[in-house]
């Protein structure tokens, strides 16, 4: 070849340089397009035109104790008609069928649809609303109709769906269950466990799904699946029981509608483990009506007044300074604190009493004597005991807003001289409601102090997410001794102090009325007296089952405003109507009947069926056939359900209670 | 050295590598831009992407095979490969499949083979083979036209089946002639002949028509020894007629779609009513694949994330228009990746050709260094609207069976003869 060398090289370099300028260039244009037009290309009406679009995850349910739907979520459906993508024929083929089942759906007539649909067609509207915001079934019964029937491309159906929140039993503990609150900037809070538990548990995770605008508003999925699908909150099950919240909820408004309250709340609690069976916060509207304003139980931290008298007591008592038998002298009704007078409620003094009776009576000047007296040189004493229960810090709870208690040590702005004489009647500090409860609560679980919780465990359908066990935040608040001293007293405060109009020798109580003045600071008190009755104990006394906070703000006072007579009533109605109406099956948890007790077995049928006749006998651990023909030869005409077999487990009506005729009794074996 | 030595290292194992690292990534995004759904099966045959791992799979064969054969064969055959690959091409004339307007496939069973992308490597034999008998001289006009008759048959036929894409690659012959010495003469016309042609159809005949007469007397008057005034006046009137050849090869040879992405590349539509309509018909497809690629960004929006490659904004996104998939899901940095790879697997090729002892590998070597190039060019440079819209498929990467398979044989034929080079004095 006659080509010469440095010919060839060069040749090669213009080749090479070639390939490489143009990469060059490849890049410098991946350059322009990706980085320094992006937004250009952007902005090509394009993106606009596609977009991920969220597929809300549904939220999970919220469960009451006993498996009643407090909150869920219901799919909603919109449905609407793309007027312009079915054929002529199948339109005219169909359109009369479709408004007369339009027309039948909603009871306009099936010429005004036709009229509408026609000139849908017209206009070319592809996004003709039928109908907005109906259930699955309606939902179905459209999917049906002619023309929507042949589907989305034949017969232009679109459905759009939605979730909505929905709280079956209405507005009952809504603060505290939750729900949904929408902002004018369309910000979404929720309240309450469903907000508490919400990004946790709740929610679940969003899916995605590719959809191209196809008009003004609507868009078209691309594909016919889900990039991401959506995956389903957890279901929350709340330690609220429906029955309790339904007897405390309506037990608490009864009583602010007859006193007229300003606002009131009520917590029910389960003494051994501390679970909130009931929570009730109601204020008054202007028209006098009562609904969940504010969660008060959690958020109110306010002065407590004589329901801190037991707190006040038993730092007393377990710091051994005085005894219950310890004689205060209460003067009569009036006494002097460092240039501020004390006074008792009752006219003309108590005198002298115990101090076991000083809180049984609930004399402030008794409580401010024996405080005052024993630990004005050493405040400190007083407040670390308060603090080591954990009055002087928030509970902690999950649910947002919880208030915080205010208890002044010496040297903050709140403390004076004055300031521990009235902190041993409650004023001059504040708790919240729940606070109180608490302490109360440790009370009757014998010293043992545990944390109130609103769910018990997060479910995935039937797999257990999370359980929420027992908190204990205190194993002792208190020696034995001072316990049963203060376990006691609180007994007696109901039996013969200020709580004894609520005495019932049916079924016992112990608690602490509170009646502290509110806004006392204000100029027009005096004219226009303002109170907070409050009252905070346990029930059955012996072995106590459940406690309960009962405060009311601001009762008509002409009707009354003493924490016996206000909220008093409300927290025996509560346990009252727990032991009546709650439906307490008697049950045996093991049976052992052996062969040499048949004997026995008979004699005992036949003792029982002499001795009730309309009296409803205990049936349980009896051989189911013997229970049957017993309560079937009953005096009274019962009808009776039963099944299973073998030895009787349960039965429905409790023993000893009244017959009534065709009452039905059902027993379980 | 190894390579000298051991019978595994004798091939390069740079240009198997790069190869590799093509295939690879190729895949993946033929995944991205064809799957359906979160869940798929990769080997799911009716799926582009299930069907791709059975064509790379069954590469790996074809590999084995071409590196078995002697290297020698290659050379020997080149005549009866050549005369093989027209003959298959002529029978699409009656056989032939008709797939998207182009009669360039035969349907075998389920299959398709398109026989065009093995034609380049039995035409690349063929010019190898020619020039480089002792009896050629490139610098005769008569031999020029042999060779040229080389390259235009297939390029012809092809032409014929409706496929001008493909035709186009041949032209990439032009950079082999003339790395072995064809008189720069073709050069200077060729380049002349794109720059009139693109003036003629962008600034109209007459101003192309003034502006070569100025430069060509300005050179003319500047050059201190004159050239023949006839010699000027020649060139200008050739400029001339091939302006006037330009748009009447445009207005009345070019088929109307062919028309449009020229129209489209060279901005020529002024209407605005119009233009909305081009963008929303012939110029969709590179729209909708710039505003992919422009979406990536600096680092893409992650693998099997592109919102427009998933919901198959692109059409054709894994065939030819696959590197859109690259810009949108990997970005810049994934995209520059790939013109790397590509960069340097063209400058290895062109580095071991130029290594040959034997005129016949260097050539081939070339013709293999060209073609890819002229793919990589064209099909890059559509995808992002550098130069109007040819549809040929981005070696290695795009899908398809006949083209991966076509390709891997092209390179590996050189890699075989690069392989025998110590044997060849």
């Amino acid at each position: 070849m006659a080509v010469n060398e440095k010919n060839i090289l060069n040749r090669l370099y213009f080749i090479a340089g070639c390939m490489f300028i143009f990469a060059l260039l490849i890049v410098f244009k991946l350059l322009t397009i990706q980085l320094v037009h992006g937004d250009e290309y952007k902005s090509m009406a394009d993106d606009r035109l596609v977009k991920n679009v969220v597929i809300p995850a549904n939220r999970g349910n919220i469960y009451s104790v006993d498996g009643n739907l407090l909150a869920t979520s219901i799919p909603k459906y919109d449905i609407l008609i793309d007027a312009v993508t079915s054929t002529n024929k199948r339109f005219e083929e169909n359109i009369k069928g479709l408004c007369d089942s339009l027309s039948a759906y909603s009871g306009k007539s099936s010429a005004y649809y036709q009229k509408k649909l026609r000139h849908a067609r017209a206009v070319k509207n592809r996004y003709y609303p039928l109908v907005r915001n109906v259930g699955y079934s309606d939902y179905m019964r459209f999917r049906s109709f002619p023309l929507l029937n042949l589907g989305a491309f034949k017969g232009g159906l679109i459905v759009e769906q939605t979730t909505k929140r929905e709280y079956p039993m209405g507005g009952v503990a809504q603060r505290t269950i939750g729900y949904e609150r929408v902002d004018d900037k369309g910000n979404i809070t929720r309240p309450g466990l469903d907000g508490a538990f919400g990004a946790k548990y709740l929610r679940g995770v969003d899916g995605k799904r590719l959809k191209q605008r196809i008009g003004k508003g609507q868009w078209k999925p691309i594909v016919d699946y889900n990039q991401v699908e959506p995956k389903d909150g957890y279901d929350v099950y709340t330690t609220i029981s429906s029955n309790i919240q339904d007897i405390a909820h309506h037990s608490l408004l009864q009583q602010l509608e007859y006193y007229k309250a300003e606002h009131g709340c009520v917590v029910v609690m389960e003494v051994k483990t501390g679970e909130v069976r009931a929570i009730s916060n109601l204020a008054r509207t202007e028209n006098g009506s009562y609904y969940e304003k504010r969660n008060y139980a959690v958020w109110e931290s306010h002065e407590p007044g004589s329901t801190f008298k037991t707190m006040a007591l038993m730092v007393a008592l377990e710091d051994k300074v005085v005894d219950t038998a310890t004689v205060i002298d209460t003067k009569k009704g009036r006494k002097q604190f460092y240039r501020r007078y004390i006074t008792d409620s009752k006219h003309g003094g108590y005198g002298k009493i115990s101090v076991a009776r000083t809180l049984e009576v609930s004399s402030n000047i008794g409580m401010a004597t024996f405080i005052d007296d024993n630990y004005s040189k050493n405040p400190e004493k007083f407040l670390s005991r308060l603090s080591s229960w954990g009055l002087d810090k928030p509970i902690g709870l999950p649910i947002i807003g919880e208030g915080k208690p205010v208890i002044p040590k010496p040297g903050d702005k709140l403390w004076s001289k004055n300031a521990l004489p009235s902190m041993a009647y409650g004023y001059n500090l504040r708790l919240t409601p729940l606070q109180t409860l608490t302490f109360y609560n440790a009370i009757a679980n014998d010293g043992v102090m545990v944390k109130p919780r609103f769910i018990k465990e997060v479910k995935e359908l039937n797999r257990e997410v999370e359980k929420f066990d027992k908190q204990v935040v205190n194993n002792r608040i208190c020696s034995e001794e001072t316990l049963h001293q203060m376990q006691d007293i609180l007994k007696h405060v109901v039996e013969r102090g200020t709580g004894r109009s609520l005495y019932s020798p049916y079924f016992s109580m112990a608690g602490k009325t509170g009646t502290a003045k509110s806004e006392y600071w204000m100029k027009d008190w005096s004219e226009n007296p303002r109170y907070v009755s409050s009252f905070a104990g346990y029930f059955p006394a012996e072995n106590p089952k459940y406690s309960c906070i009962v405060i009311i703000h601001k009762p008509s006072v002409k009707k009354g405003y003493y924490g016996a007579d206000v909220s008093g009533p409300v927290f025996k109605r509560i346990a009252q109507k727990i032991f009546t109406e709650t439906p307490i099956v008697d049950e045996i948890e093991t049976l052992t009947v052996k062969n040499a007790l048949a004997e026995k077995s008979y004699q005992s049928y036949f003792d029982t069926a002499q001795t009730y006749k309309t009296i409803m006998p205990s049936v349980v651990g009896m051989p189911l056939m013997d229970a049957i023909s017993l309560l079937e030869n009953m005096d009274v005409d019962i009808k009776v359900r039963a099944s299973g077999e073998g030895i009787v487990e349960s039965q429905s009506v409790s023993r000893g209670t009244k017959l009534k005729a065709n009452q039905t009794v059902v027993i379980k074996a | 050295m190894y390579r000298e030595t051991n019978r595994y290292f004798k091939f390069d194992w740079i240009t198997i590598i790069l190869f590799l690292l093509l295939v690879g990534y190729g895949w993946l995004n033929i995944l991205s831009a064809s799957h359906v759904g979160e869940t798929f099966n990769y080997l799911d045959f009716s799926q582009p992407y299930g069907k791709q791992l059975m064509f790379i799979f069954l590469t790996f064969i074809l590999i084995v095979l071409v590196l078995a054969i002697d290297a020698k064969f290659y050379e020997r055959f080149s005549s009866v490969i050549y005369i093989i690959a027209m003959l298959s091409l002529i029978g699409l004339f009656f056989f032939g499949k008709n797939v998207n307007g182009a009669t360039s496939w035969y349907g075998i069973g389920g299959m398709t083979i398109q026989p065009s992308e093995f034609a380049k490597t039995a035409t690349a034999l063929a010019v190898a083979k020619y020039i480089s008998d002792l009896n050629t001289d490139i610098k005769t006009f008569k031999d020029q036209i042999r060779i040229f008759t080389i390259i235009a048959i297939p390029a012809l036929l092809i032409l014929l089946q409706n496929d001008a894409g493909s035709t186009i690659v041949y032209a990439s012959f032009f950079f082999v002639l003339y790395r072995e010495g064809l008189p720069k003469i073709y050069l200077t016309i060729g380049v002349l002949l794109i720059l009139i042609a693109i003036s003629a159809l962008k600034f109209g005949i007459l101003a192309t028509i003034l502006g070569a007469s100025v430069i060509i007397l300005t050179y003319h008057f500047t050059r201190r020894k004159k050239p023949a005034f006839y010699k000027t006046l020649f060139t200008i009137i050739a400029c001339s007629v091939l302006a006037f050849g330009v748009k009447f090869f445009y207005n009345n040879i070019l088929q109307p779609h062919q028309q449009n992405r020229i129209t489209l590349w060279l901005r020529l539509e002024k209407d605005p009513a119009k233009l909305e309509l081009m963008k929303k018909r012939e110029a969709y497809n590179l729209i909708q694949s710039e505003q992919a690629i422009s979406s990536g960004r600096w680092t893409g929006k992650g693998f099997l994330e592109g919102t427009r490659t998933t919901g198959k904004f692109v059409p054709e996104q894994h065939t030819d228009y696959i590197f859109s998939t690259v810009g949108e899901e990997w970005g810049f940095v994934g995209s520059v990746f790939v013109i790397i790879l590509f960069v340097l697997l063209l400058l290895r090729i062109l580095h071991l050709a130029e290594l040959q002892k034997s005129q016949f590998s260097r050539i081939y070597g070339y013709s293999v260094a060209a073609i890819m190039f002229t793919h990589f060019m064209i099909n890059i440079g559509m995808v992002m609207g550098l130069i109007p819209t040819i549809g040929i498929p981005l070696p290695f990467f795009s899908y398809g069976g006949s083209g991966l398979w076509g390709f891997t044989i092209l390179l590996f034929i050189f890699i075989k003869l690069d392989s025998n080079r110590i044997n060849e004095w």
